[in-house]
């Protein structure tokens, strides 16, 4: 069942053009959306959370517009937008409590369990953190408020290995607990490991947006890796 | 609504927004343009925008589960909050000097404008033109600061200046009334200064809520 369906979306910029961007996410599953640097990721992430107004298209969640039923859904959203920082020079305690208080499902016990999962000591400021904490921080309030979906802006990068596998396994738990995680990224092998579906971006345009053994069979050569297959799409066009 | 005041009160502004109400109290001073009070409030408010920004406020706001006009409601509830606790020091510094120190002969012998029912009927309307002006002007890009605080600080002295030396144009010595003098016009004049801060900040505040929902973030 779909929990988030995204229709002919379009953005236009002077010097680049999202156009007639369309997948869906599904509820229980992990969709990797994957591209290059400057594909249309982070502007169709954004779109999908009303930070940039597209000039066109239908965004969905539940069965609902977006537009005109903004406040509802995005309490049954999580987002989290890489490592920026949000008030470098506040408490982690402090920005949790003012933040918790926007949602009736916050649950303080995931939020407990994920601050000693990630390491995070509440009475550290976000200027504090390294990149790859902040990213830790974000998710920790998108986690924490029994979320049904998950909007991630690159959450792997920054993080090292270990922590960037962890955060996998995080996201394989939440999937067996019926969440829908979708999740930008730029690493082929996050996919590899955890994706269930496959949503592939280039120069502004969906190349393909299904299940990733799906993709595998369509797309890739014989012997070839999910990495290997994308770089030669992306090095196709380039030269065509 | 009381989550979104909560927000902009402990994590959005910075410390000298509320510092700077208490420039209030500059309506006790004599021989000074008591209406600057009002403008440095304001000073207090353009450094807790600035903090906002560095801070990355605004996109934080947005992706609450709130909608985006109510992150505008949020910016001009708490802008509106920290006006109307400077009014209240001034309105407090005028009830005291149209009493006790009525007779006061340092307010007597003032150049300036009295701190009276209509200097606080000013004061209302320099708050007025920095909800217009500023407020409305941060939201056509939620990040520019500098250029509408720039015409609002222009704006906001030619009212000044034009408030403070009105009560010196022939006919219009009334306008500077001691004590109770004058009650009805010295009203008049406050309710006048009441309405102008109500137009323009609801304007303001509906012309901000459509850009704002039209900007990119």
């Amino acid at each position: 069942m779909s929990i988030a369906e995204v229709r002919n979306l379009r953005k236009e910029y002077p010097a680049f053009t999202l156009q007639d961007v369309s997948f869906s996410i599904e509820r229980g599953r992990i969709t990797g959306f994957i591209g290059r640097n400057g594909a249309g990721k982070t502007t169709t992430i954004k779109s999908i959370l009303n930070l940039v107004h597209p000039d066109g298209g239908e965004i969905n969640y539940f069965g609902l517009p977006l537009a005109g039923h903004e406040a509802e859904i995005k309490k049954r959203v999580g987002y989290s937008t890489g490592s920026v920082s949000w008030y470098p020079r506040k408490k982690i305690r402090d920005i949790v409590g003012i933040v918790s208080k926007f949602y009736e499902t916050w649950d303080e016990e995931a939020y407990r369990r994920y601050l000693r999962l990630f390491e995070l000591n509440e009475d550290k400021t976000p200027l504090e953190l390294s990149e790859g904490m902040k990213v830790k921080f974000n998710l920790l309030i998108a986690l924490s408020h029994g979320a049904e979906v998950l909007i991630l802006d690159e959450p792997t990068s920054g993080l090292d290995p270990f922590s960037r596998d962890e955060l996998l396994g995080v996201f394989t738990e939440l999937k067996e607990h019926g969440v829908a995680v979708f999740f930008s990224t730029h690493i082929t092998s996050d996919l590899e490991k955890c994706a269930d579906d496959i949503v592939y971006i280039s120069h502004g345009k969906i190349v393909a947006a299904m299940p990733k053994s799906g993709f595998a069979t369509e797309y890739a050569q014989e012997g070839e890796s999910l990495e290997d297959t994308i770089l030669r799409m992306e090095r196709s066009w380039e030269h065509a | 609504m009381r989550d979104i005041l909560r927000k902009e009160m402990k994590l959005s502004t910075s410390p000298l927004s509320y510092l700077f109400i208490l420039f209030g109290f500059m309506f006790f001073l004599p021989g000074y343009p008591v209406l600057c009070g009002a403008f440095f409030t304001t000073l207090g408010l353009f450094q807790g925008f600035q903090y906002a920004r560095e801070a990355n406020d605004i996109v934080f706001s947005a992706l609450l589960p709130i909608s985006k006009r109510d992150v505008v409601k949020g910016k001009y509830l708490f802008t509106c909050l920290i006006e109307a606790c400077s009014l209240l020091l001034m309105l407090a510094s005028a009830l005291i000097r149209m009493t006790v120190l009525a007779d006061s002969v340092v307010y007597r012998t003032n150049a300036m404008m009295n701190a009276n029912l209509f200097a606080l009927g000013g004061a209302l309307l320099v708050f007025g033109l920095f909800n217009v002006i500023f407020l409305g002007g941060f939201f056509k890009t939620a990040y520019k600061l500098g250029k509408p605080f720039v015409i609002y600080c222009i704006a906001a002295f030619l009212a000044i200046f034009a408030l403070e030396a009105l009560h010196h144009v022939p006919g219009l010595v009334a306008v500077n009334a001691f004590g109770f003098e004058h009650f009805g016009l010295q009203l008049v004049l406050l309710l006048a200064g009441l309405a102008a801060f109500v137009i323009l900040t609801l304007l303001s505040y509906r012309c901000a809520c459509r850009r704002f929902e039209r900007i990119d973030l």
